[in-house]
This record gives C-alpha cells, sequence and structure tokens, in this order.
C-alpha cells in the first residue's frame, strides 16, 4: 500500500521527507526599527548639542542633546513603564479583546505598595523592620495586587460574557476608586531606602551621570520573556489562534476560557511591575497615578503593529511602540518645540502608524499572492507532466 | 481583430441554434437583438495573479447564462466586473451592443446589473422592507412613509414570491429566504441583467427548487441571468448556454443541449473525470467506535441513535434543518442542552466540550470552513498543528511539568514541558502536507492564501494530526473545485480504510451515495431510517428525507417528495 494511511504514529514513523524547508525569518519589527533609528538620527542630528561641566573635573564639555546618557536613561526610565504594561496590552489585544483598566490596575498596585512600603518606611509605624522581607514583600504586592485586577477583569470576560470593553470600563473606574478611597486622596512617602536607592534607583555612575539601569533592565527581560512566550510557548500560539479565531480554536479543542483568563491576569501583571518600578523610582504613589496611561499603552500596542481585530502583534513590536511614543515626547523637549502641541503631533504619529501597517500588509499580500501563483504554475506542470 | 469577429459570428450561429433548441419565442427577433453583455477581451490581474485573460463571449438577452469553471478559473472575478465591483485591466464590456464602463457597482446598478452574491451583501440589522428599499427609501419630508415602505415592499417580494414579513428584521430570516429577497432588492432597483454568484451554494433543496422557478419567471419577462456555479445539475435545469472559463481563460461557448456533464468537467479541469473519481472501495468493518443512544437535544433533534464502526463511512443525510449538524455538534460537546447516551469505544462518555471530544479521539470538520476552521492570521502549519499541542501523556501538573522530559509518549508530542517543539512541529506538517498533497507555496504562508480545497486539507489534517480515530465530516466538500474534491473523495476512503471511523454529512446526495457504507437519513430531527449501501438509492434517500406520506410533511417536504417519484 503505497499510501498507506493516516494514523498518527504511522504518519511519525513513515520515512521524514527531505528536511523540512528553513523557517523564513518572521522578524515583523524591520519597518519599526527603521523608524526608531530614523527618529533617534533626527534627533541627534537636529536636536543641536549641549555644555555640561564635568563634575569631578569641572571642565565643561559639549555633548549632543539627545546621544547623552542621563537624556538616554530617561528615555529608557519613561518608555520603561509604558513599554512593560503595553506588552500586557498587546497579549490581550492578541486575543481579541482590549483591557481600558491597566491605567487603574497601575494605580491601585501603585497605592497598595506605597501604603506598604509607607508603613514600613522611615516615618511608618512599622519602622525598622528587616529589609529582607519587606522588599519581596512589596513586590510582592504590587505584582500580586496587579494580577488579581486582572483575573477579576477576566471572570467578567469569560463567565459574565460582557464585552471586554464594557468590563475593563466598568473596572477602570472601580480600581481607581477603590484607590481612592483606600489612599483617602493622600499621597504616600517615605519608603525603605532598601527598596528605592537599593534597589529600582540603583544607580551607576558613568560617563559624569547616573545612570538607572534597573527600569531598563527590567524592561528588556520582559519583553525577551514575553517574545519567547509568544512564539514558543504553547499558551502563546492559543493567544494568536483565539485571537485570529475563536470558534476554529474552540472547535479545535482549545482551552479558549483559561486562555482569555490567562492574558487579561498578564495585563494586569504587567500594571503590577510598571506600577513597582514607579513606586520605587519615584518613591510615592497616590490615586492619580497613572491616570490615561490606558491610552497610552494601547497606542503604544498599535503602534507597535498589534491589530485590534485581534490576531496579530508581537512583544517587541509592543516595546517599539512605546519607545517611538517617548522619544517623539523627549525629541519635543529637545527640539524645544511648544509643549501645546505634544498631543497633536502623538495623535499623528498614531494614525501614520497603522497606515504605514497597513501599507506594509499590503505589500505581504502581493508578495504571498506571488507565492500562491508559483505553486499554480508548478501544479500545472506536474499536471502537464502526468498527461504526458 | 480578426479573431474577434470570427468568434462573434461563431457566438451568433451558436446563438441560432440556442434559441431554436430552447424553441424560444421569435428566434428571429432573438438574432437581430444586440446580445445582452458581450465580453470583449476582459483581462484582470490582482498582484501576482492573472485572474483573465482576454476573455470575450456574449450573453443573450433573456437566456440564462451558466458560468463554469473551478474555483479559481475567474467565475466570480468576471460577475464582479459586470456588476461593477471590479474594473477590468483590459478590453471592455458592451451592454446592448454599446460599450460600457462601470466604475462602481452603483454605475452598474443603474445600467440595469445587478448581483446576487455568494454572501449576503444586505443589511441583517435592518428589516425586510427597508433593504428592499434601501436606495430610494419613501419618505414624507425627513421622515420614513412606513405605509409607502411596507407597500412597495410587499409588491417587491409578491415579485419574487417571497412569503415574509417585510417587517422581519433580515438577520432572522434563513438563508434561502434572504438570498430570494436579495434577488428582489436587485430587481427592485430595476435590474434587466442578473449575476447571480453560486445562489445555490447554501441553499435546501426545497429552497433551490424555489429558485429554478424564480429564475424560469424571470426569463419569460426577458430578464437576462449570468448563473456562476458548480452544481451540473442546477445548470442543466435552468440554464440554455454555458461558458467554460479555465484558469483565467476562455474555454468554450456552447448551448447546453450540444454538451453533457462529463465534457464539461472535462472542459474545465483539462481532464476527463474517470481519473478523478476512483471506484469507492468498500471496506470490512471493525470493531464499533462511536455509539450514540437516545441523543435529544430540545427544539434541535429527538431520540438520535446510531452506531459507527471503525473502517465506516457513515453518510448523514437530511435536508438543511433537519438537524444534522447540530446532532455533529451535540456529540462533540458544543451543545449544553443535548442528553442521552454516548459511547467512545464500548466506554460511556460524557463530552461536555470539544476538549473533552478531541481528548476521547473525535474530530470534527466544521461545515463552515471560515468560521470553524481556519485561523487567517496563522499559517498554514500553524493551522495544521492547532489541535496537537495538548500534552498527550500524564494529567497535572506532575505529567505535563515535571515527568514531561520522561514520556513515553514524545513521538505523538510536540511540546516539551509548556513550550513547542519547533522543529518536531515542522517536520510533522511537512508530512501532512505530503499525505494530504496540500498545495502550498511554504507551511510559513498564510493560510487564507490556499484555494478551498487545500484548506479543507489543512483542517483534515488538523483532526488526523491530533490522531482523532473518529471523524465528523460536516460538508467536506462545500464550495471546493472539482479536483480538490475528488481528492478528497479519496482520503475520505483511505482513512476508513486505515480504520477510522467516519460520519460524513452532506447536502450532495451523489458525494453521500459514492463514499458510504450506510447512510443515516434524518428529517425534522429524528432518524428517518438507515440504509445500507446497496439498498441506499437516490429515490429511496429523498423520501426519507422528505418524508414518505407527503401529506403530513411541510409544504417544501411535499414538494420534495413528488419530485424524488417523478
Amino acid at each position: 500500500m503505497e499510501s498507506d494511511p493516516q494514523t498518527l504514529p504511522a504518519v511519525i514513523a513513515a520515512e521524514s521527507p527531505a528536511r523540512p524547508p528553513r523557517r523564513r525569518s518572521r522578524f515583523k519589527e524591520t519597518g519599526l526599527l527603521g523608524v526608531m533609528l530614523a527618529l533617534g538620527l533626527m534627533l541627534s542630528i537636529f536636536g543641536g548639542s549641549l555644555q555640561v561641566r564635568d563634575r569631578d573635573t569641572g571642565e565643561t564639555r559639549t555633548v549632543n542633546k539627545f546621544l547623552r546618557a542621563d537624556n538616554l536613561d530617561k528615555l529608557a526610565k519613561n518608555t520603561s513603564f509604558f513599554a512593560i504594561m503595553a506588552i500586557g496590552a498587546t497579549f490581550v489585544i492578541i486575543t481579541g479583546g482590549i483591557d481600558l483598566s491597566v491605567g487603574s490596575i497601575y494605580c491601585l498596585a501603585a497605592v497598595c505598595g506605597a501604603m506598604f512600603l509607607n508603613h514600613f518606611g522611615p516615618r511608618g509605624a512599622g519602622a525598622g523592620a528587616s529589609p529582607v522581607w519587606v522588599v519581596p514583600m512589596a513586590i510582592l504586592i504590587c505584582l500580586g495586587v496587579g494580577t488579581l485586577c486582572g483575573l477579576l477583569n477576566s471572570v467578567g470576560v469569560v463567565w459574565l460574557r460582557v464585552h471586554p470593553f464594557v468590563i475593563t470600563l466598568g473596572t477602570m473606574a472601580i480600581f481607581r476608586g477603590v484607590a481612592f478611597v483606600m489612599t483617602k486622596a493622600q499621597a504616600f512617602t517615605h519608603f525603605p531606602a532598601e527598596f528605592t536607592d537599593g534597589l529600582i534607583r540603583y544607580k551607576v555612575a558613568w560617563g559624569g551621570a547616573n545612570l538607572f539601569p534597573v527600569p531598563l533592565a527590567i524592561m528588556i527581560g520582559v519583553t525577551l520573556l514575553a517574545a519567547w512566550y509568544l512564539r514558543r510557548a504553547v499558551t502563546g500560539r492559543h493567544v494568536f489562534a483565539v485571537g485570529g479565531n475563536e470558534q476554529a480554536s474552540l472547535f479545535s479543542g482549545l482551552p479558549v476560557s483559561a486562555v482569555k483568563l490567562k492574558v487579561y491576569a498578564f495585563s494586569g501583571l504587567t500594571a503590577g511591575i510598571a506600577a513597582m518600578i514607579m513606586l520605587g523610582y519615584y518613591g510615592s504613589a497616590s490615586s492619580d497615578a497613572g491616570k490615561g496611561y490606558e491610552l497610552d499603552v494601547i497606542a503604544a500596542a498599535v503602534v507597535g503593529g498589534a491589530s485590534l481585530a485581534g490576531g496579530r502583534g508581537t512583544a517587541l513590536g509592543a516595546l517599539l511602540g512605546a519607545l517611538i511614543i517617548q522619544m517623539i515626547n523627549n525629541g519635543i523637549v529637545i527640539l524645544n518645540i511648544d509643549q501645546n502641541y505634544s498631543q497633536i503631533i502623538i495623535g499623528t504619529v498614531i494614525v501614520l502608524a497603522v497606515l504605514l501597517d497597513r501599507v506594509n500588509s499590503v505589500f505581504r499580500e502581493k508578495r504571498l499572492s506571488r507565492a500562491a501563483q508559483l505553486v499554480k504554475e508548478s501544479r500545472n506542470e506536474e499536471a502537464s507532466e502526468s498527461k504526458s | 481583430m480578426h479573431a474577434a469577429r470570427h468568434h462573434e459570428t461563431h457566438a451568433r450561429g451558436l446563438r441560432q441554434t440556442a434559441a431554436a433548441g430552447c424553441g424560444l419565442v421569435d428566434s428571429r427577433r432573438q438574432e437581430q437583438a444586440a446580445p445582452a453583455i458581450a465580453f470583449r477581451n476582459v483581462s484582470k490581474r490582482f498582484p501576482g495573479v492573472v485572474a483573465l485573460h482576454g476573455v470575450s463571449f456574449e450573453v443573450r438577452t433573456g437566456s440564462c447564462h451558466a458560468l463554469m469553471g473551478e474555483n479559481g478559473a475567474g467565475k466570480s472575478t468576471l460577475g464582479k466586473i459586470l456588476a461593477g465591483i471590479y474594473q477590468p485591466d483590459g478590453g471592455h464590456i458592451e451592454s446592448d451592443g454599446v460599450p460600457r464602463r462601470f466604475r462602481s457597482p452603483l454605475e452598474a446598478r443603474q445600467a440595469g446589473v445587478g448581483i446576487v452574491h455568494q454572501e449576503l451583501a444586505l443589511c441583517p440589522n435592518l428589516s425586510v422592507a427597508e433593504n428592499l428599499c434601501l436606495s430610494a427609501l419613501p419618505r414624507r419630508g425627513v421622515v420614513v412613509d412606513r405605509e409607502g415602505l411596507l407597500t412597495q415592499a410587499k409588491r417587491f417580494l409578491n415579485e419574487v414570491g417571497a412569503d415574509c414579513d417585510p417587517e422581519d428584521e433580515l438577520g432572522a430570516l434563513s438563508t434561502g429566504q434572504t438570498q430570494l429577497i436579495q434577488i428582489a432588492a436587485a430587481l427592485a432597483t430595476g435590474a434587466r441583467i442578473l449575476v447571480m454568484d453560486e445562489p445555490t451554494s447554501s441553499l435546501s433543496l426545497a429552497e433551490a427548487r424555489r429558485l429554478e422557478q424564480l429564475i424560469a419567471q424571470l426569463r419569460q419577462r426577458g430578464t437576462t441571468i449570468l448563473y456562476v456555479s458548480h452544481r451540473m445539475e442546477e445548470i442543466f435545469r435552468s440554464c440554455d448556454t454555458v461558458t467554460v472559463l479555465r484558469d483565467g481563460g476562455h474555454v468554450a461557448t456552447m448551448p447546453l443541449e450540444q454538451t453533457n456533464p462529463d465534457d464539461l468537467v472535462r472542459m474545465m479541469i483539462g481532464r476527463s473525470l474517470a481519473q478523478f473519481f476512483p471506484a469507492h472501495a468498500a471496506h470490512a468493518a471493525g470493531p464499533e467506535r462511536l455509539r450514540v443512544e437516545g441523543f435529544s437535544s430540545p427544539g434541535k433533534f429527538r431520540d438520535v441513535s446510531f452506531s459507527l464502526r471503525a473502517g465506516e463511512v457513515l453518510g448523514l443525510a437530511g435536508l438543511v434543518g433537519s438537524g444534522r449538524s447540530e446532532v455533529a455538534l451535540g456529540i462533540f460537546g458544543l451543545d449544553p442542552a443535548a442528553t442521552g447516551r454516548v459511547f467512545v469505544e464500548n466506554q460511556p462518555a460524557r463530552i461536555r466540550n470539544p476538549r473533552e471530544a478531541m481528548s476521547l479521539g473525535i474530530g470534527l470538520v466544521g461545515e463552515d470552513r471560515k468560521r470553524q476552521g481556519m485561523v487567517p492570521e496563522m499559517s498554514c502549519g500553524e493551522n495544521v498543528t492547532l489541535a496537537s499541542l495538548h500534552c498527550p501523556g500524564g494529567r497535572g501538573v506532575w505529567g505535563r511539568f515535571v515527568h514531561c522530559p520522561l514520556c513515553a509518549r514524545k513521538a505523538e508530542c510536540l511540546r516539551i514541558w509548556d513550550f513547542i517543539r519547533l522543529r518536531s512541529e515542522r517536520q510533522w506538517v511537512a508530512k501532512f502536507f505530503q499525505l494530504l498533497r496540500v498545495r502550498a507555496a511554504s507551511p510559513d504562508v498564510s493560510a487564507v492564501t490556499l484555494s478551498g480545497g487545500n484548506q479543507q486539507k489543512l483542517i483534515l489534517a488538523r483532526c488526523l494530526a491530533r490522531n482523532c480515530r473518529i471523524l465528523i465530516l460536516d460538508e467536506p466538500t462545500r464550495g471546493v473545485d472539482v479536483g480538490a474534491k475528488a481528492e478528497i473523495h479519496r482520503f475520505i476512503d483511505e482513512l476508513a480504510s486505515a480504520g477510522h471511523a467516519i460520519l460524513m454529512i452532506s447536502s450532495e446526495l451523489p458525494e453521500v451515495l459514492n463514499l458510504s457504507t450506510r447512510v443515516l437519513v434524518m428529517r425534522n430531527g429524528r432518524v428517518a431510517g438507515i440504509l445500507d449501501r446497496s439498498e441506499a438509492t437516490q429515490e429511496k434517500v429523498m423520501q426519507l428525507m422528505a418524508g414518505r406520506n407527503g401529506a403530513s410533511q411541510a409544504s417544501p417536504a411535499t414538494q420534495l417528495a413528488q419530485l424524488a417519484i417523478a
């Protein structure tokens, strides 16, 4: 039996075809990287330079306004909050959902962490407690509160079957309200130095400037993990499948509800991570924290190539999206553009980015149909061969 | 130029014979009148694909002109060019002898061309009446004139003989009714030329018959119809002339009585049919794989019992709405209201969701490939392995995580802990591509770029990759071209002989009769009978589908019964 079918073990045991063709590169962020480099180049050239006095020697040096260590460090720090949350948002958006509550989760997680840290801080009632458990506890509280809020969202989406837009619109108000009530509209400061200066605000002196590498490191870590997870993990694949076609995923026996549960929880977790960085970096939090962040985060994800229709998006894209938006913010300062125009500029960039993405996908389709044509031709050849 | 003239004279000759053959009124007048539509050297390129090159033929006024060809032959493209949805890259269209260029559907409509789409092109959220009069809502000042709207809509509905309330929301109607309403909407805009793009692909038999009558009526009134379809039977019943396209080129235009189905298929695929449809192999039935007893779901089906053995193809026939697909979904765990007993490999099974069904080895290839099958954003390869990323080994944290590297079932597993082994995945995909002869540029291209037949193979491969031994195939060859259809038929046959148990639902009786070991006929949610291959004939199955006792059945059923006897 030449084509003896077809049970799986039989197929798998069968002679392997000549090495399967190599996977073509799936790097989709070339365009974004290009935009980022172009923006960087532009800012370095047109940003002009600046006189700085070296703190040790007292000499003045001329440095590029954009390409100098502390500016880049500030850029990285500003990006880190949004990038991390944008990665969470990207997961949600890939499944075809949306999470409007990230800003509020960020705020609630920050406020909970802040109250805890304030209590055990130098001026709090629990002063003098060992940092060995206070610091990990604080981190756990931020991440835990974030995840819990995310889980609440997913309960609404999965079990109550309410559209995620509505659920997260509701929880956006609820979480912020809870934060407001908890804090009685006060700001919390005076955290243990082991958490702020000792951890998140860990300083490295380099090139005459103080750099804070921890937020950057966390951001890169989260991005790499998320990128790897999306590409290689079974759940990552399921995330794409659910977003691409939920019913087909159901018919293929995928745990659709569990996948959704996970992405909303993850989105909450990323908000918790961002809250933790913010607490450590700024050393204070109030119920106003993160107001309006949800839109910045979604904008970053969308600029990064996530499709609001679901099924498309990457972690690296989210990072680059957040970075590009922050670079524009940064550029507005460096180029001395009137601050009042910043919103107009950023709004324009978002629209342009999405347009660019669409043009790109048109090109991709052209490439694909060309490939399809090749297949068709080879099929015709086959047919004519078999005829003769 | 010379070729075109030659073609014209040729076409005129054909027209003459066609008119004479059909016994149409006054063939002389027909001959002199300019054709309702003439395609002159029409070409259309899509990025990377030439959909049409130099297609020329004429459509006589008042004729029903069939347009045939495999999927991708360019039929729909041609229809869409006529309806102004696409613009030709070369050549032009003549309407009543006048060269025309339709730059938008609106211009085509103004010239009297209406299109009835394969997919619905109306607003499901509006009422029937509003849909019918959408382009010119009768109004009093700024307000819609309710009364006028209803009377107008009723007139349009009467014209096509649709018996539905004009105030019903369109989305609530059956596919057949919406199809009629689409035609009514096209006529409402004053269409003299109707393009019907596979109008019966989602209709039940009775609804298709209704459409046939309507086409006859329309022709009597002098409407010209360009009828795009795969279905030989209805073309021979409704149409008088046929044009065959292959790979974007014009093959032939001829009166239908000068040809026969075999010739047409040969022209469509460029080869003869015998090469395509192998004889069905009889298989020895093996042990029982699936048994269903007293399976019921309120409002959908009642008391369905059958058993399915290895090596068997159980054909499930019935009219649309008889509960065929619902039973399949019920077995697959997608109907929470379903009650009754299901035994898989003689073990009682409670299947609450597709996940559990698949872990018992039941796979379902849904009837709607786009909605229930493909994940368009994912590559072909990823679509194949989508269902196989589970852990076949142990359950729980221990089995999935701790024990994983030591698992004995590694050969049928694509993961290590929670991660996909990408290289094994690619090997699997390559094997299944080879096995099912999936034609794709590469496993990495997006699944939407494949033809319908290849997409169907991908979904079949998905079930096989999951090692499903019980396959439920719901309309496995819907919207698939002739070549791929034959291939899928052969796969079904081979799978059965390899010991799979197959439950095949199909609206195409020849398919059911040709492939099935036994045929289960459903009527009104009940099992009307189970016939053995030897006793299953078209007449018997149709009688069971429609109900032997015509008087006790609903009107479409009566019609069918009469038809089956006739």
